[in-house]
């Protein structure tokens, strides 16, 4: 394995320029020339997680007012522009984060530019944009959650569940009162709140100069004013005490599933690497612990598929306390008690035995791999750079966060296994259908 | 100079700046060649990260009854020499992965692996299709999960409406069959896979695409080596079924009570991906309902906020494709939203599109082109296009050259060909009890429970 890991550390060297405006904007730019493309991304500092009590939902109603219009960009005129220069154009709203991006042949980097400045300077919202996105969401919301099976129960209500604090434990797709109830002032004063250049991060990744882009963007966004940002509320989450076991029925599906979560050490923490290895051993592939028990050896379930921030993001692009978390749609007949037992066992013996060093160099390799997938489009490479600009005010820990993955030992797996994948650090639902079929 | 940085800090820019002048696309180099046992291999180098991703696709689609559907996952659960846990152990310890997916005109293995392991990616694979075991055990494991997994499908509401479309439009043609019924999937023996399996998958029924980083001879010999010895056999004549020719619109509605909303498909019968109609159509749907800025969007999300995302795509395969517009809308709009498809439907072909809307779509069709082939899976899938829908070998290539001589009066004739709603289907799943009156003025409607 020596020689593999420094391969990884050699190979990984993606240019980044990281600098200030003066008004506080964080700007990464890299360059890459395999593609003729690039990703204009800004990523603001505000994500569901914080978003107003009482306002469920609100951060991700106001991702899609960013398209409804500013200064000199009518609503629609973005994405119309975008489009007609090649490219395409998104959002979306995140734990820690809300981004908008747009990846498009590289000669229009600068198009791009201008629309991303034009709205963080100027956003124009009227009334009516804002009962028309309201509508939006909440067709968003019904399509997403409240029309299908399951409702994204593994991490909608898991994190309720899970959790106890308000910002990591309320709905975070918003419930449809709510997102109904918002007001035009709110929009304004969200605005106003967090969508300041000193709280957001430029991210341009793909086939441009970092030379030239440095004066588009000084040009742009160079004089949109600094506001004053509010501290960031207590976001802890306090130590679990017991153990929690939550039954559901769901008037959709057809068939069982099952969920559950583990409160994860803090992305900083000596403990992090090793749950990220330990995650993989567990769960990472149809070779893991857990598939093959559960999927195979038992034929309690149909699939399995977990995580760290599962559904939402990777190990790296959220900022607070966070869930190891699994999911598995399971036959009729078993239930959410034997697969509970089933886990538990897998886990005493890798907390009573370890793992072996084969599955650790191999979880290693699988980290690397879906490392590299993670970083393979401008538009990945730009999330992780704007990740770790936002979060950690160092994006070149885009080339060096494998080295500390390489390092973990197995005792430091089976210590981590021991320390939080534990009965009372765990919240786990059982969703059984309404009418059994 | 000072002047001006001054009046620049001073004053926004009110006006979008310009693209830079489009360059020169290089498209990415694609070699093919071919060895003596009939394997088509396509190699296509690109050097974006250390690893390789690759597909070796069977020109054998599903059929019906499920039998190629379940030979193509359970080739992946043991051969001759290797257990399913070990095949899977060893795709881990390469950072590896390997999929079957069994379309309509294509049995696929797409796999990837870190590039220093990539020999031993192509031994897998070779292994799988060339000495597919059917092991008893997994076969009924198999069986049972798929039988599953259509069930979990069908509480989709998306699913059931896009399964219904292709059956209300292919009728008695193979393209019908989206899944077998589960009970037909119980029938199925470990024999008639094993049968599957020495009948389809055959070099000269294959090819072999990978894209990556990779040095192309070594890639070559490594390929050779896991592949060379191969034997070719006999394939079936393929039957030759044509679509059948609808004269009026069906309307399906799947009653799926506590709907909360309708979930709308309109779609009709579309060419083979090789017609000569397949660029105007594509850029038709485009401007329909394919883009952001699309008509479809502009209408009925950002005028009236009855659906957060309404689509088209023309979906064209070998023998046949479709072209379909879909909306997912809360319960009381159902009705409204459906005259609203219809009615952007037929403003495409009554009246010829703007100038605007053909650069943009123009510009917006080739740079889409560009970006997708940003990755290596997005390479790779474009790539085996080409061969399973039997495009011209220079289909991109000569794509900007394409859609470029594309004029609106090319647009409108496809519109009119293709987007012909009155000899297509509506197929609806949600509350009938709620919105089937909404639903009726529309034509005869078919109701299933």
């Amino acid at each position: 394995m020596g020689l593999t890991s420094l391969l990884f550390a050699a190979l990984l060297n993606f240019p980044v320029t990281y600098y200030r405006l003066p008004n506080g904007l964080k700007v990464v730019v890299s360059e890459s020339h395999t593609s003729p493309t690039v990703t204009v991304a800004v990523y603001y500092g505000v994500g569901f997680r914080i978003e107003p009590k009482g306002q469920t939902g609100f951060a991700h109603l106001f991702e899609h007012m960013m398209f409804q219009g500013s200064a000199n960009v009518k609503k629609l005129e973005h994405a119309r522009i975008i489009e007609s220069v090649g490219g395409n154009t998104n959002g979306s709203t995140r734990l820690d984060y809300t981004n908008y991006y747009q990846t498009l042949p590289a000669e229009a980097v600068e198009t791009a530019l201008w629309l991303e400045a034009d709205r963080m300077r100027s956003l124009d919202v009227s009334e009516e944009n804002l009962k028309n996105q309201q509508n939006v969401v909440s067709e968003e919301v019904r399509v997403n959650v409240l029309n299908q099976p399951y409702q994204f129960f593994e991490w909608l209500d898991l994190w309720q569940n899970a959790n106890t604090n308000w910002f990591n434990a309320h709905n975070f797709y918003g419930d449809l009162r709510d997102i109904e109830a918002a007001k035009i002032d709110d929009v304004r004063q969200f605005f106003k709140t967090y969508y300041a250049p000193n709280n957001a991060v430029l991210v341009v990744v793909g086939d441009v100069e970092a030379d030239a882009v440095r004066k588009m963007i000084e040009k742009h966004f160079g004089d949109i004013p600094l506001q004053s940002v509010p501290e960031r509320p207590d976001v802890a989450e306090a130590k679990q005490a017991a153990e929690k076991r939550v039954k559901q029925t769901d008037k959709l599906a057809s068939l069982p599933a099952f969920a559950f979560g583990y409160h994860l050490p803090d992305q900083e923490s000596a403990d992090f690497a090793p749950a990220v290895l330990l995650d993989l051993i567990l769960q990472g592939d149809d070779s893991s612990r857990l598939y093959q028990r559960l999927v195979k050896e038992k034929e309690i379930s149909l699939d399995w598929a977990g995580g760290i921030n599962f559904e939402l993001g990777n190990q790296f692009d959220y900022d607070g306390p966070m869930l190891l978390a699994a999911r598995t749609t399971y036959k009729a007949g078993h239930t959410g008690e034997e697969i509970l037992k089933e886990v538990d066992e897998v886990i005493k013996e890798v907390q009573e035995h370890g793992v072996t060093k084969k599955e650790l160099a191999d979880a290693k390799v699988r980290f690397r791999a879906n490392y590299y997938d993670q970083v393979e489009s401008t538009q990945g490479r730009a999330n992780l750079l704007a990740s770790f600009a936002l979060f950690r005010d160092d994006p070149s820990r885009i080339n060096k966060i494998a080295a500390k993955f390489d390092a973990v030992t197995a005792a430091q797996v089976q210590e981590v296994a021991r320390k939080y994948l534990v009965p009372d650090n765990r919240t786990s639902i059982d969703r059984v259908p309404e009418v059994t079929k | 100079m000072i002047l001006n940085v001054l009046f620049a800090a001073a004053a926004a820019v009110t006006t979008p700046p310009p693209p830079a002048p489009a360059r020169p696309i290089t498209w990415p180099a694609v070699t093919e060649s071919k060895l003596d046992n009939g394997l088509t291999v396509i190699l296509a180098p690109l050097h974006n990260v250390p690893k390789v991703t690759l597909e070796l696709a069977f020109l054998s689609g599903r059929g019906s009854g499920g039998v190629a559907q379940l030979a193509g996952r359970v080739a992946l659960e043991g051969t001759a020499t290797r257990t399913s846990k070990e095949i899977k152990e060893e795709l881990r310890s390469i950072g590896g992965s390997l999929g079957a997916d069994v379309d309509r005109d294509n049995t696929s293995l797409s796999g990837s692996a870190l590039a220093e392991f990539a020999p031993k990616l192509l031994e897998i694979v070779a292994d799988v299709v060339r000495n597919p075991s059917y092991p008893a055990g997994e076969v009924d494991l198999a069986k049972t999960n798929f039988a599953g997994e259509i069930e979990e499908q069908r509480s989709s509401p998306e699913f059931v409406a896009s399964e219904q479309m292709a059956k209300a439009i292919f009728g008695s043609h193979p393209y019908a069959i989206t899944v077998p019924e589960p009970a037909a999937v119980a029938k199925i023996t470990r024999e008639q896979l094993k049968a599957f399996a020495a009948a389809n998958y055959l070099p000269n029924n294959a090819f072999l695409v990978v894209v990556g980083d990779f040095e192309p001879k070594a890639m070559s010999a490594s390929i050779e080596k896991s592949f060379g010895s191969w034997k070719r056999g006999t394939l079936a004549a393929a039957k030759k079924i044509d679509p059948p020719k609808r004269q009026k619109r069906a309307i399906t509605f799947i009653d799926r009570p506590g709907s909360v909303q309708s979930t709308i498909v309109i779609g009709a019968l579309a060419p083979p991906r090789s017609s000569a109609d397949y660029l105007a159509l594509r850029t038709a749907s485009m401007i329909y309902g394919g883009a952001f800025y699309s008509r479809l969007t502009r209408n009925v999300r950002e005028a009236k906020g009855y659906s957060y995302s309404p689509f088209s795509s023309a979906d064209l395969r070998r023998v046949a494709g479709t072209f379909t517009a879909e909306a997912s809308v809360r319960n009381e709009v159902t009705g409204p939203t459906i005259l609203e498809i219809l009615y952007e439907l037929d403003r495409m072909r009554v009246a010829p599109i703007t100038d605007e809307e053909l650069a943009s779509a123009k510009t917006l069709s080739v740079g889409s082109m560009q970006l997708e082939l940003e990755t290596q899976a997005g390479l790779t899938g474009r790539i085996a296009t080409i061969y399973i829908y039997n495009l011209k070998h220079d289909f991109l290539q000569t794509f900007r050259e394409g859609i470029n001589k594309l004029t609106a009066a090319d647009i409108q004739r496809a519109a009119v060909r293709y987007f012909d709603t009155y000899r297509g289907a509506i197929v609806v799943v949600g509350d009938y009890a709620q919105v089937g009156a909404q639903v009726a003025p529309f034509g005869d409607v078919t109701v299933v429970k």
